[in-house]
Parts: C-alpha cells; structure tokens; sequence
C-alpha cells in the first residue's frame, strides 16, 4: 500500500541527491537521463506519489511511462540512503503496484506479464522449446544433480543470451561441477514481474518454481542472471524456499580458487566491466565477476567512471528489457550512454555478468558508431576462451 | 488544451521538438512543489508546459512566444533551492534548464569557468580538480547548479580568501527576449577574448543578477570564480561554550585575512552533520553523539604551503584561545564527516534537515557584536510558541549558522527551525513563529536579508522599491517573469511599499 509510504513521500527533502552519483558527480538515473523530465527521476517520482495519495492526480496511461520506465536499478536509493536515510526506490515500487492494481501499466509491460503468465517466459515460446538452446552441448536435465543450473528467458529463447548460456555450461562441463537443467520444465524466476509490482502473478510463479524444485530435490541453484539469483535469495525464502543460491560469478570464482579452473590466455586485453544492478547495487558483490576477469592472464581491467555501487543501468531492468521503454532517444539512450563511457576508457571489450545487460548494450556500439571498435561481451564468454 | 495553447505548443514543437516539452500532469506535478512550498501553504496551480531548452538561442526563442502568448515564465536551474522562489505561481511555462549542461571553459590562467545552468556543482568541482583548481566551498548540495545558487545570493562561508561574490560576467536572455551580455562581455571582442572581468563600463551589472531569482531575465552562461588548490588544505576545529566568545574569535581570526573557510554552528546544526539520520531516530544514538559536540564549534580552514599553514594554524590559535576556545576533541570519524561538509559540494550538507525534510530558515545580517542578541530573540520566540523537535519530542533549539561577511564586518546568522511535515499542527505553529522571528528581526535589529522577499520588502524605501521594479518593467513589459510568487518584483510591490 501505497499510503504505507507516507513517511518516505513526505520526507523527500527535494535534494536531488537521486540524480548524480556522489562523489563521481555523475548522473545516476537512465531513465532520467534518457527522458530528462523531473518526472523521469526518483525526485519528481516522490512527487507524483505524493500527488497520487493526496488525490491531486489521476492515474494513467501516460503517468504509469513515468513510472515504469524506472528501472529498479536502485542508484537513486543508494544516493539518497547514506545522505538522506529515504527509499525512493521502494516509494516508486509500491507506485508501481498501486498502477497494477488499477488497471495503468504500459502496453509492452503489459504483453510481458501476459506472456510470462501465458508461456512463463515473456518470448512467448513453448515450454518445451525451453531446452533447445543445449541441444547438442552436453547439458543435460536436471536430475539431482549436485547444481539446478537456473539459465532463466534470455538464456533460453534469446539468441544473445543462449550464446551466454552456452559459454557457462561449457565452463562448468570443463570443471567437472555436476549440474542439470530444467529444460521444459525451467519458468520465469518473476524477479521482474515482483519489481513491476504484479504481486498475484509473482507468488504464483514463485510456488510454482519452489514446488518443482522441491519435487526435484534441488539443493543449490546456481543462476545464469543476477535478476534470478537476487529474487531467489531475498524473496522466495519468504515464501517458503529451502534451497541455496549463487550467481555464476560466484561459482566460478571459486571453482578458480581451488584450481578447477585454469585461465591460460585471453585475446581480450583491455575490458572494462559493468556491474549489473542486480548483482551489484541489490546484492552487494562487486567482487566475483572482477576476480573472474582478474584470474585471466593478460587481461587489463579497468574501470568506468561509474563502477560498482554507482554503476549506471544498461536500462534493461523492471521489465524493461522486453518492454523497452526507454528504447530510442539518440545520444540520450541509457545503453549508448554507457557504451560511449565504457569506450572512454579505452577499453575494447566492455564485459558484463547478466544476459540481460548483454542483450541491451548489444545495439549500442553500432548506434554510436563503435562497430568493431567495442564489443558487449559476457564473463563467461571471455572466460570459456580463455580456458 | 485551448486553441492559444495548442497553437504555444505548435511553436514551442518548432523550436525544441516534441520530446522537449511536456504539458502532462505527471511531467508538471514534480515542478510545483519544492521543500519550502509546504510551509507557503499555498495551492500552486498547474503550469501549462514544461519546457527544457538547449542552448542560449532555443531560450530566447520561448522567451519571445511567452511575451507573444503573454504567458507566464519560470525558469529553474535544478529546483533545490528550499525558498519556494522557482514554483510557478500563476501557471504557465517552467523552463527546465537542465539540458544546458555544458563547461565551456576552465581557465586556469583566469582561474574561472564558463557554465551553462544545467552544470552542477559536483561536475564543475570534478572539472576543476584535473586542472588543480576547485570551486569556492559553497554550503548547498552538490547537485544543485552555481547559476541557480548565485540567484539566490549564494551562501555560503565566506572568508577572507574569496570575494562573496564567485561570479564575473554573464550571458542572458532578458525577459523582452533580448539579449545582454555583462562586463567585459558587453563588447563583441570582449565576449570573445576577454569575458574575464567584472567591473566594465559603469554601474556593477552582473551585480544586478545576484540575488534577482529570474526577476531580470535567464542567465544562459555564467563566468564563475574558481580557486587555486593548495598544497596543503586542512581545518581547524575550536569548541566554545557560549556565543559572545566564538563571535569574536571569529570576529578576531577573520582580520588575519587568512582564512579559506570560516563557519560558527551550534551543537544542534553539528548533530545533524555528525549522524546519520538514521542515528537521529535512535534516542540513546542520537543522546551519545550529542554529548560529544561542544556547544558551540568554529571551523577555520587554512589552506597554502605547509610552512605557510603552519604558521597560520599558530596565529589562529593564538586569536582563539585567549578568548576561551578550546581545540574540538572529535574522533576521527567526526571529523572526517565535518572536513567533508566544509570542503562543498558534499553529500553531508544533506543531512542537515534530515530526517523530516521541514525546514525554516530565519536570516539576518548584522554586525558581529549583534549576533548574540539575535540568537536570543530567535529562541525566545521559539520558546513563546512552544515548537518541539520532531525527534526527541522536547522543547525545539533551532539550529544555528554564522557566517562571516568582509573580515566579518557583518556576519550572516541563520536559524534553522526544523519540523516533521507530516504534523499539520506544527507546519501552522511554525508558520506563526517565523513570522514573529522576521518581524523583531527586522524591526527590533535592523537586520537584513539577502533575498528580495516581498514581505520584507514593504518596510523598504518607496524609492528602493521602485528601483528594482522599474528595472523589472523596463526588461519586462508584459510582467512574463514569475508573476505572483513572494520574491517578484513587480508594480504590485511597488503599490504595496508607497501604500506603507
Ligand atoms: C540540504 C540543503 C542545504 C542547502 N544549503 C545551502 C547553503 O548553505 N547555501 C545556499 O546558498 N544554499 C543552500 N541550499 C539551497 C539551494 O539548494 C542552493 O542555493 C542551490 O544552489 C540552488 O540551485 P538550484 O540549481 O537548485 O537553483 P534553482 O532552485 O533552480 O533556482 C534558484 C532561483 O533562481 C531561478 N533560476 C534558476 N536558474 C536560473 C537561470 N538560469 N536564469 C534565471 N533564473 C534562474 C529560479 O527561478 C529560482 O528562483 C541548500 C539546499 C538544501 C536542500
Ligand atoms: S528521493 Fe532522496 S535523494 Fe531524491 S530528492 Fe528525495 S530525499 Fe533527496
Ligand atoms: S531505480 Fe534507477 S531508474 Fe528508478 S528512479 Fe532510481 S535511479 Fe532512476
């Protein structure tokens, strides 16, 4: 409930903390970037709450593009906790929810729950294509294996994100970890739909995914996308999940640790790293992903301006990365934004940990000109060649 | 919309392209209120557009529609500026400058920079810094643009080092859609080869800017001030237990015409930079920190040569001791969190009205020696109306800044009185005190406020009053400039002053 945020709302000093990062003095907010409007950014979105719960605003089409477009990456909250003690982001939510409940939601946000609830993938593909993608690899079903290898939509149906899903099941075949999939079986994890604020259809994705894996045995999940791995580990313990979780950066880290792994070369010299919101800002792990890249001879990493706590979103998260709503714009493009500073750096590679990511800032090098110059890459593709 | 709004919006589309201009109530809501309308309890109507220009020539052009529509205009830099003064108090267009964004010089023979409005302090300071300079310490946040603060007279810690005043020359578009360019700017050649000096051919016109909150037109670029950085730059903390003594001492310090920085608090304004507001809602937290501030704290900031800062740290501490100063025993996370929020443009400037976000401010300029008698007036007036502090539910001290002025010939003192906004009976309280507190300070110690209020403004000359709306008709003849809101200047004032 969206009055259950009275405090917060009214408590938002109108400092604009939310708009650049501190002390980068950078801005933060892709989709206020992107659009530019106060509305745009968690300061105006405050507002537009307040006006909601004091009836000074109707809810609407055009006033849910203001706030879905947020993209749940959280910068602005963590701006504004350590300077102000507020969560814009949670106020922006329960905005969110609020929309669903009446009936607001943009159109393509709108097909994506449609799809995810029809299909239980927002690619309107058949279940049992879910597997397709290791056809020929290897990979097997899971079948109580030690490791659920959660691959998630873009890793299934996406062809960006199969490449990705291939790169890290050939990684932990190289490592001998014992692991399957669900294939068919495999539905959406719901971190987006939870984020839209669709909660009916969230918990329901949510039993049903804790209901087979229980069926299954599954004991440790290890998750191609941090949007998985954070919804499995802060929300579905809530409702009633035993099993453990890790992203794949974590895995890997470790399998390099105790020598499971070894990099040799690597033809990607310089690399800079995104961190992905969902892996970073919402789970704190800046690490794993760096000690990846680190752990490959003759890889420079450097780093963006905007790393880790005050990374700048690829825009893909909060559905967006299927609705697109902050798609278009020119130079004003979220991604582009970021691959123009990635290329900065002088980097040539600008790696990433989620497929998601991946599958944003895929256009953004040719939309800016940087075709052949930059290449999007995911960790476990640089690594798998280097191993 | 109308037909004269759908024929705007046309003209406007020419000039800055759809996805520039928004008149959807989502886009508008969040440019009506700011942190201060609150306590104005004032409805402020819908403004019929908001626009975000680009560039000087895209400013002028809307500028030339509003005086064609005869629709009103309030332009904004980023909105913070916690005085209701960039609200759109009779509708209209709000111009969100952020889009002109652009440094368009860091000079470090000038030691200045050229901005647009949409550069914030933080961006300007990161700038700087790869050119060893840095911004003159400002008070406000870092995400708020030097153009929007030079409007409001910037304050800030004045100290000898720097001239109150960091701008030089600049552009604008006045408010009849011309263009003006001030100081050395006003020639062609100058504007292009020297824009670097401020007192040309008369009369102080970009003086004419400083505290005008839009009154006299849009500056569209700024000519700023920067300041070399020091070798060693570094903060002297002194603990005092009672006001007389730290006035002076600051009083005495400021004539060694040393200083970088010089800013006297209260225990209840280093509270709020010390915790974390967090640790503000955590009585025995909030208790324990509270007992480790002195009552009240001066910072001195030196900044030079070390053999130099040396030196000047002794002198210092010989004006302050004699005169019952203490060194500040701070741990050192404390004063790690204090140099931050002296150095500007930081984020523990933010804290200070943390955790509710109700603020109001009492300000007034008086000689030094006069600050003490403030001070009590201040807080017996708060006493009268019984205001509690939100937190701890005890009776409220307001929080307290003083800031020298000129070798603090004048020293500027605020009052912070904070509240939750939430608590509608206290908003009301508030509201009555702060009108009390202005009027024995203006009437009872002559003290002055910086920003041209309306309300202060009444007991001003006739003849003052006519100056600065003359000024005002002469650039604006169809009164497009912010109508309507507490600090225009318009014929109104002018018959509000001659009528007493
Ligand atoms: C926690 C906190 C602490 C603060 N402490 C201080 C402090 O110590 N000292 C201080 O000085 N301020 C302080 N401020 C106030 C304020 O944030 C700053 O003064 C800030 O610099 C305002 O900049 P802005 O870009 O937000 O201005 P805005 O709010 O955008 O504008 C200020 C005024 O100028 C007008 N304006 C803006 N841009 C233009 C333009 N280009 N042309 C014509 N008119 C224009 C607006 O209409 C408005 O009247 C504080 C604010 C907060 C939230
Ligand atoms: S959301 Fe937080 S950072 Fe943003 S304006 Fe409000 S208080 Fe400031
Ligand atoms: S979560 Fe990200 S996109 Fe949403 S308002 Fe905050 S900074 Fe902007």
């Amino acid at each position: 409930m969206l009055a259950e945020f009275r405090e917060n709302i009214y408590h938002c000093l109108k400092c604009g903390a939310c708009r650049i990062a501190y002390p980068e003095y950078t801005p933060i907010c892709p989709s206020g970037e992107r659009f530019g409007f106060d509305s745009y950014y968690a300061i105006g979105r405050m507002e537009i709450a307040r006006a909601v719960l004091e009836g000074r605003l109707e809810p609407g089409e055009k006033m849910a593009h203001r706030v879905f477009t947020c993209t749940s990456c959280g910068a602005c909250e963590e701006q504004c906790r350590p300077a102000v003690g507020n969560r814009p982001l949670k106020v922006i939510e329960e905005l969110k929810a609020d929309l669903v409940e009446k009936g607001f939601v943009p159109a393509n946000l709108r097909n994506f729950l449609k799809n995810v609830h029809l299909y239980g993938n927002p690619y309107q593909a058949p279940r049992e294509k879910g597997g397709e993608w290791a056809l020929g690899s290897g990979v097997k079903e899971y079948r109580g294996e030690e490791y659920l290898l959660y691959v998630g939509s873009e890793g299934s149906f996406d062809p960006r994100g199969q490449k990705i899903a291939l790169a890290l099941a050939g990684i932990l075949q190289k490592a001998g970890v014992s692991f399957g999939i669900l294939g068919s079986r495999e539905n959406c994890d719901g971190n987006e739909v939870n984020r839209i604020g669709e909660r009916g259809l969230f918990e329901a994705l949510a039993e049903e995914n804790i209901r087979i894996f229980k069926e299954l045995g599954v004991k440790k999940v290890v998750t191609l996308s941090p949007h998985a791995y954070n919804t499995f580990k802060n929300d579905y313990p809530g409702l009633g999940a035993d099993f453990g979780v890790v992203h794949y950066t974590q895995l890997i880290r470790e399998l390099i640790a105790g020598g499971k792994l070894v990099p040799k070369k690597s033809p990607a010299a310089r690399v800079t790293f995104h961190d992905p919101c969902f892996l970073g800002r919402h789970n704190q792990d800046y690490q794993s992903a760096r000690e990846v890249l680190g752990a490959v001879p003759g890889l420079e990493l450097v780093e963006m301006e905007r790393t880790r706590r005050n990374s700048f979103c690829c825009s893909g998260g909060g559905g967006n990365c299927y609705a697109d709503l902050l798609g278009g714009g020119g130079d004003r493009n979220p991604a582009r934004i970021r691959v123009r500073e990635a290329y900065g750096t002088g980097a040539r590679v600008l790696a990433t940990a989620c497929p998601a990511c991946a599958v944003m800032l895929g256009d953004a090098p040719a939309a800016e000109g940087l075709e052949g110059l930059i290449e999007i890459r995911d960790v476990a593709e640089i690594l798998l060649e280097a191993l | 919309m109308t037909a004269q709004a759908a024929d705007l919006y046309k003209e406007l589309v020419d000039i800055l392209g759809e996805e520039n201009i928004s008149s959807e109530q989502a886009d508008l809501i969040p440019y009506m209120k700011d942190s201060y309308t609150a306590l104005m309890r004032k409805a402020i109507p819908f403004p019929d557009f908001v626009v975000m220009p680009g560039s000087t020539g895209e400013v002028q052009g809307i500028i030339r529609l509003a005086n064609k529509y005869r629709i009103p205009v309030y332009p904004r830099s980023f909105g913070v500026n916690i005085a209701g003064s960039a609200v759109p108090y009779a509708g209209g267009l709000v111009l969100d400058l952020k889009r002109m964004n652009r440094i368009l010089e860091i000079n470090e023979d000038t030691m200045t920079a050229f901005i647009e409005p949409g550069v914030s302090w933080g961006q300007l300071r990161k700038e700087a810094r790869k050119k060893r300079l840095d911004i003159i310490p400002i008070g406000g946040p870092y995400d708020t643009s030097p153009v929007g603060n030079f409007l409001l007279t910037n304050i800030t810690p004045y100290s000898t080092r720097y001239p109150a005043d960091r701008a030089v020359t600049l552009e604008a578009v006045l408010p009849n859609g011309e263009i003006i360019r001030t100081g050395s700017q006003a020639t062609r050649t100058g504007a292009e080869l020297n824009p670097y000096f401020r007192y040309a051919y008369g009369p102080d016109i970009t003086g004419l800017f400083r505290g005008s909150l839009g009154n006299y037109g849009i500056i569209t670029r700024l000519m700023i001030r920067l300041r070399p950085l020091a070798e060693v730059e570094k903060n002297v903390y002194y603990a005092f237990d009672s006001l007389e003594p730290a006035v002076e001492a600051m009083k005495s310090v400021e004539r060694l015409e040393i200083t970088r920085y010089s800013m006297l608090s209260n225990r209840h304004l280093s509270l709020r930079i010390a915790a974390h507001p967090d640790e503000l809602r955590d009585a025995a937290r909030r208790d324990a920190i509270m007992a480790g501030l002195p009552e009240y704290q001066l910072v001195v900031g030196l900044g030079g040569k070390s053999r130099q800062v040396e030196l000047y740290e002794e002198m210092v501490a010989e004006e302050i001791i004699p005169r019952g100063g203490r060194e500040a025993g701070f741990d050192d996370a404390t004063r790690a969190v204090m140099d931050e929020m002296t150095e500007g443009a930081s984020q523990k400037v933010l804290r200070m009205f943390a955790p509710y976000a109700g603020f109001a401010a009492v300000i007034g300029c008086v000689p030094a020696a006069r600050a003490k008698d403030l001070n009590a007036a201040i807080r017996e007036t708060v006493k009268k109306y019984g205001l509690k502090d939100a937190l701890s539910g005890q009776p409220l001290e307001p929080e307290l800044i003083v800031i020298p002025y000129d070798r603090c010939s004048t020293v500027y003192v605020e009052h912070e009185i904070l509240y939750d906004p939430l608590d509608s009976e206290g908003v009301q309280l508030v509201n009555n005190c702060l009108r009390e507190c202005y009027a024995r300070l203006v009437m009872n110690y002559g003290a002055v406020h910086t920003m041209p209020n309306r309300s202060l403004l009444r007991v001003v000359l006739p003849s003052y009053a006519e100056l600065l709306t003359g000024i005002k008709k002469m650039v604006d003849p169809n009164g497009i400039m912010m109508p309507g809101g507490p600090y225009t200047l318009e014929e109104q004032l002018k018959a509000e002053v001659q009528g007493g």
